[in-house]
Formats: C-alpha cells, structure tokens, sequence
C-alpha cells in the first residue's frame, strides 16, 4: 500500500508534460505490438486458419511427433548436463583465485559471440568425415554428425553461458564467507555444497535453467549445420518448420512452430514465477529487518 | 588450550601482512590483537584458523604442530565480522549446522542436538529467536547468534574478528560487558581482532598492539596503556600531545625522565598535563582556544607560542574550580611524560 501512495504522491515537478509522456509510451506500445505481439498472434492465425482439424493433423504427422521428439529428448539431455558444468564453473570462478580466471570467463562467453553457424561447423570439422576424427569415428562405427550426438554438442555448446552467466554475479555477490563458516564448523567440502551454497543459489539456477532450455528447444544455426536434416531422424522442430515452410505447407509449418511458440510462452510463464518468487523472498527479508 | 604462533610471515603481493610474528596465548585467557586496519591482526586471526596459510613459520596448538592442519579439523569457533549465517536457516538450524555436520559414528541424535542447541541459545539469551530467520534479527542478535554457532562444536579456541564492529554505540558497549561475562563462565581460550583500543582495553586480560604486521607490544591493559613500548603504542593508545625538544627549549627536561638529548620527543597524554595561572619553573606558555564540555570531562585546546596545539583534559570537577576561559593566557606542565628519541619508527 505504501507504494501505491507514494507514486500517488509524485508531484508534477518531476513528470514530463503529459502529451509526452503519451507520445512515449504509445510509440513503445506501437513498437511491441508490430514486432512482437502481432508476429506471434499471426503464428496461431495461420497454423489455425484452415480449421482445427487440419491443425491437429498436421502435428500428428510421425515427421512432426518424431521432430518434436528429438527436440525433447535433445534438451532433457543438454540441460541437465549444463546444469552441472555451468554450476561447476560459475562455483569455481566465484569462489577461487587462481590463473587464468579471466581467460575461462572469456570463454565461458564464448558461445555468445561465435555465430551459431560457426559453433555447428567446429563440430564438423572435428566429428565430420573429413574432420580430425572423422577417420578414427567411421573405423568404429561412431556416429556423431548427421546424428543425435552431433545435435546434442551443439545445443549444449550455444546454450553453454546461460547457467554459469546467471550464477557467476550471484555467487560473487554472496561470497565465501558462509562457506568458510561451514568448513569451520567441520563440514566437508561435499556437505558445504549442498547445503550451503546450492540452497543459496536456487532461484538464479532455476532461472538459467529455464532459458538454457529455451534456448534448447529453439536452437537453429548450429543444430542446422550438424543434423543433416533426415525426415524422422535427425530433424529437430525448429528444422521441421523450416522444410514445411520450404515446401509450401504453410499451415504444417504454422502448426509446427505454433508448438515451439506455445513452449516459449510456458517459459516466459515459468520465468516470471521465479522472478516473482525470488521478489517475494527478497521483500520479506526486507520487511523483516524493517520490523526488528 | 595454548596458541604458540613461531615466526609467522604472510605476504600477499608486495604487501607484507605479518612480519615473522611471534606470539603465545594462554590456556583459557581473552586475548586481544589490536591495531590500526591493514597492521595483519585479522590475517593473523585467519592464520589461527586456518582459514589463511602462512608462507613460513608455524602454529603450535597444544605444543603440536598444527600449521597444516585442515580448519574442518582444528576445532577453533570462528565469528565473522559480518557473522556469516547461513541465510536460508533458522536459528536453531544455524546452531545445530556444526553438529549435524558431523560423521555419523559422532553425530549426536536429534534430540541430544535439540537440548545442546537450545542450551546454547539460553547461554546467549535468545533462545526465543530459534525459529526466525537472520534476515528477521538486529545486529546485535545476529552477533550472539554467530557466537552460539562457534560454540555448538565445543572448540578449544574461539576467534572472534571485530566482534563488535558492525554494531552501534550502545549495544557495542553492552555485548563488550556480557562478552567478557560469558568468557568467565566458558573459559575457552579467545583471540579476538579490533582496531577499537577501548574495547581492548575493557575486555581483553592482555592486549597485542600490532602496526605494520608487527607486534610493537604484549601486555595487560594496564601495561600497554601506562607504560607503552614504543612512540606507535602510545599514540594509538589514546590521545596524546608531542613535544620535539629542539622546539620547545628544556620543556622535554621536565618530569622524571632524562633527556635523550637535541631530537627527543615527550609524550604526554592529555589528562597528564597541568594548568597554571602564574608562571612557573619548567612551564610553557600557552593560549586557550577552546573548552568544550564532553561528558564527565572538560577538554581545552591550547596553542603554544609557536603555534603548535596541545590537548588537555580535566575532570569537571577539576575544571569547576578553575573556570579557564578561551582567550586566556595560562602556564603548562606535564605530570609525567614519556621520552623516545626523535628518529623512532612510527
């Protein structure tokens, strides 16, 4: 409530004329609704625009469902997976001097500032059948691009910063100093962990989690280069929307990507809970200290 | 249990945090490290701990090595400047954290840990804090409860780094006494850090002035404060005014000390200089600035005929007799003086 009555409070004096703060915000809204809002609004529109019949069609399709698969199973395995490396570094950036700190920051990012398309092409070069080792991979039998494998190295390889980039500035601002206390009052290292530093974090790992596996399940360049795009086997949703698109099948496509947005929009959803729930931990420790 | 700290070096970069420290603490005494910030008190404290390595010299605990022993197993109660609680636990759960912890062949049952935890809380008076949160406590709860923690694993030493500096005034004041009151009922040998030479001199049996990662003096409060060691001992251990003896002529002669010669400095501590109002033998002229009325006492601000200001402190009884006012002429003296000679490091 006390909010409430101090923004009511704001005199004049500090606001901008009111036709400007309109301006503002009717060119912020107008800018919104034509490069987001209506982008996503005409996904539904089109997937749904020759009935729901051929809307459900098109997602039952074995390409679609086996597509959609692949997407899942992709990002149940690379997310987990980035979850303990990226809490693996983002603990021992924060939490220990050493050499070459800076350098593994650096390319922590690395992911970030190396376009997807490159990222697929790294693994190419090395798993390929020209690659390094491609020769040793084919004499036994190991496939790696143009397969399950490959796609997972590349969405874990674009999806990477997500977790350790969310946690680093958090682990830091925390410090060691509860750790320490821990180590002195005779936990092992093991124990510290888990029931120290992991209960501290949780809301800022949930929320990388979170957009790791959006980013997972929307990945296109890199997994574009190393899948091979074979209907039903190496073809990850993303990629399916694309072919549909290629070949004309717009409400297929449409459907496709309807999924892809649905999940995003659960994301968003589940984003906001946790910001919302790391918001309400926050105040109620203020609010506490206040009342003391 | 005894502490023997034997030519303890630590250097971080080209900063020398402890210069070949040597050091014992007592069976049971409350020992402690004073020093202005950066002297290696709390670096020392850490190295105690374990918390920090020395790059040379050893840590005796009992007259055993224990220099690469791991802090999990040395069985020291350390309390953190900021107290370090454990955040996302209740009181009780930060009591209980150093026994639960333990291997389980050694870990009490739960409510053995129930009845420890809140006999502990009883110690430090809070046990119906034990469902809040840190977040939820003030400052000086938040103190009490850090040193319940440290206590809850029974160890032979408890460091303590700036107990008392993150609290205001008042309730600085309060915890020094029930501190030094709980040290008499636990007796466990206590190291504690502090740039306040007030707080070491109320609570601690004997004192270590640090400067510049060196010991410059180990005694009793009352050792340090009426007999320093060294020129740094005696200005970091209240105020105090200087008197060069080239400057001010045979003024360094006075009192019971001896000249150290052209270059001595005198010491004197402001309630040790007397006021006069005739001229006298072995006096300096002087000018009252200003008097001001602090509390139970009354401090003047001299200047002497050169310029140079001197402080002088006396009792507001003393001061109602006398009614100096500012602007007056009056003639000093020093009751008793200490004499370094010029050139000694400060």
């Amino acid at each position: 409530m006390q909010a409430v009555s101090t923004t009511a409070v704001r005199s004049a004096a500090t606001q901008e004329a009111v036709w400007v703060r309109w301006l503002l915000l009717t060119g912020a809204l107008l800018f919104l609704g034509f490069f987001l809002v209506l982008p996503l609004v005409s996904i539904f529109a089109e997937a749904l625009r020759k009935g729901w019949a051929l809307y459900w069609e098109a997602l039952k399709e074995p390409d679609a469902l086996s597509a959609l698969q692949l997407t899942l199973t992709v990002t149940l395995i690379s997310v987990p997976i980035n979850l303990v490396f990226g809490v693996a570094a983002a603990w021992a950036i924060a939490k220990f001097d050493f050499k070459g700190k800076s350098l593994l920051i650096t390319l922590i990012d690395l992911p970030f500032s190396v376009s997807p398309v490159v990222a697929g092409l790294i693994y190419v070069l090395i798993f390929g059948a020209q690659g390094w080792l491609g020769p040793w991979l084919q004499a036994h039998d190991i496939k790696i691009i143009f397969a399950v494998p490959g796609i997972v190295l590349a969405t874990m390889f674009v999806t990477f910063p997500f977790i350790a980039r969310e946690l680093i500035p958090l682990m830091e601002a925390q410090g060691t100093e509860e750790e320490q206390a821990a180590m002195v009052l005779g936990a092992s290292g093991w124990q510290t962990f888990w029931k120290i530093t992991l209960p501290n974090i949780k809301w800022g790992l949930l929320y990388g989690v979170i957009l790791c596996n959006a980013r997972a399940m929307g990945e296109f360049g890199a997994v574009s280069v190393v899948s091979g795009h074979i209907r039903g086997m190496t073809n990850t949703t993303p990629l399916h929307v694309e072919i549909l698109y290629n070949e004309y099948n717009f409400v297929a496509s449409f459907a496709c990507a309807s999924i892809l947005a649905l999940l995003a929009l659960v994301t968003l959803v589940a984003k906001t809970w946790v910001e919302w729930q790391t918001e309400r931990q926050m105040a109620a420790e203020r609010a506490a200290v206040y009342e003391s | 249990m005894s502490i023997e700290i034997q030519s303890i070096a630590k250097q971080f970069g080209s900063f020398t945090a402890l210069d070949k420290v040597n050091l014992k603490v007592e069976t049971g005494e409350l020992l402690a490290l004073l020093g202005p910030s950066g002297c290696g008190k709390t670096t020392l404290l850490r190295i105690i701990a374990g918390l920090e390595t020395p790059d040379s010299g050893q840590i005796l605990f009992h007259g055993e090595d224990a220099t690469d022993t791991h802090v999990r197993e040395r069985q020291v109660g350390f309390v953190f400047q900021h107290y370090a609680l454990f955040r996302h636990m209740t009181v009780f759960e930060n009591v209980a954290f150093g026994l639960r912890v333990r291997p389980k062949h050694t870990r009490p049952n739960n409510t053995e840990i129930k009845r420890r935890v809140h006999e502990l809380l009883n110690l430090v008076q809070l046990d119906w804090l034990a469902d809040r949160y840190p977040a939820q406590l003030s400052g000086g709860q938040r103190q009490r409860i850090a040193l319940a923690r440290a206590l809850a694993v029974e160890p032979k030493v408890l460091l303590l780094d700036e107990p008392f500096g993150a609290l205001d005034t008042k309730v600085r004041k309060e915890l020094r006494r029930w501190l030094k009151r709980l040290h008499e009922e636990v007796h466990v040998t206590s190291v504690f850090v502090t740039h306040d030479q007030e707080e070491a001199l109320e609570v601690a049996d004997r004192v270590v002035v640090m400067n510049k990662g060196r010991i410059e003096q180990v005694g009793t409060p009352e050792q340090v404060y009426d007999t320093p060691a060294t020129p740094f001992v005696y200005q970091f251990l209240g105020d105090v005014n200087l008197f060069h003896s080239r400057v001010h002529g045979g003024f360094a002669q006075v009192g019971e000390h001896p000249v150290a010669g052209d270059g001595a400095v005198a010491y004197v501590r402001p309630h040790d200089i007397e006021l006069l109002r005739e001229p006298a033998p072995q006096t300096l002229a002087a000018k009252i600035d200003h008097v001001r009325a602090i509390g139970s006492i009354v401090r003047l601000e001299l200047s002497l005929e050169n310029g140079d200001p001197v402080e002088a402190e006396l009792s507001r009884d003393a001061y109602a007799g006398q009614r100096y006012a500012s602007g007056e002429r009056v003639y000093i003296r020093p009751r008793s003086a200490r004499v370094f000679a010029e050139d000694y490091a400060i």
